[in-house]
């Protein structure tokens, strides 16, 4: 509406919430290759990984993902009322 | 944040910025944030790596494997940032 380029409320929103989005992801995956990298490379780093290593390092995202999950649904069945169980 | 300060460029006196104006800053800052952040995990971990018992000096070991471990930092986060995305389809 405004020609000269001025604040507009929820376009600027959206344009922070996909700039926020993209940091979260970044975030993810710096935190994820740190972890994986403590788990996978267990010695002195080469000059190419090993197969073992850079299978290890995809796994490890993968399982990750998988776990996400695991904790989601679980989460989601304990507060529909089915109890925590031990 | 003080770089998102007013424009002292809108005649109106208005301490408004234009909308792509300030997205530009914003992104510029969130890159140079997550640069810093991603170069301060990979000294962490290539000093814990690579300098294990500090000397007097890096030797010529030490630096040829904080040499490699960069690389390898860099390729890891390549290889789960590939494994994130493909399995989030």
């Amino acid at each position: 509406m405004d020609p000269s380029g001025a604040f507009n409320n929820s376009e600027l929103q959206d344009l922070i919430e996909q700039e926020k989005q993209r940091a979260m992801l970044n975030e993810m995956v710096a935190k994820l290759t740190s972890v994986c990298w403590d788990k996978c490379i267990t010695g002195t780093p080469g000059s190419k990984f090993s197969s073992g290593e850079a299978s290890c390092l995809t796994n490890c995202a993968q399982r990750y993902l998988d776990l996400s999950m695991m904790i989601a649904k679980r989460l989601q069945s304990m507060s529909q009322g089915q109890g925590f169980r031990g | 944040m003080d770089s998102f300060g007013s424009s002292s460029s809108n005649g109106s006196g208005s301490p408004h910025m234009a909308t792509g104006e300030f997205m530009d800053k914003l992104k510029t800052q969130l890159a140079m944030a997550y640069a810093e952040q991603f170069l301060e995990t990979v000294r962490g971990n290539c000093f814990e790596k690579c300098i294990t018992k500090p000397g007097t000096s890096l030797s010529g070991s030490e630096s040829s494997c904080v040499s490699r471990c960069m690389d390898r930092y860099i390729e890891a986060t390549g290889i789960i940032s590939k494994a994130l995305f493909s399995s989030m389809r």
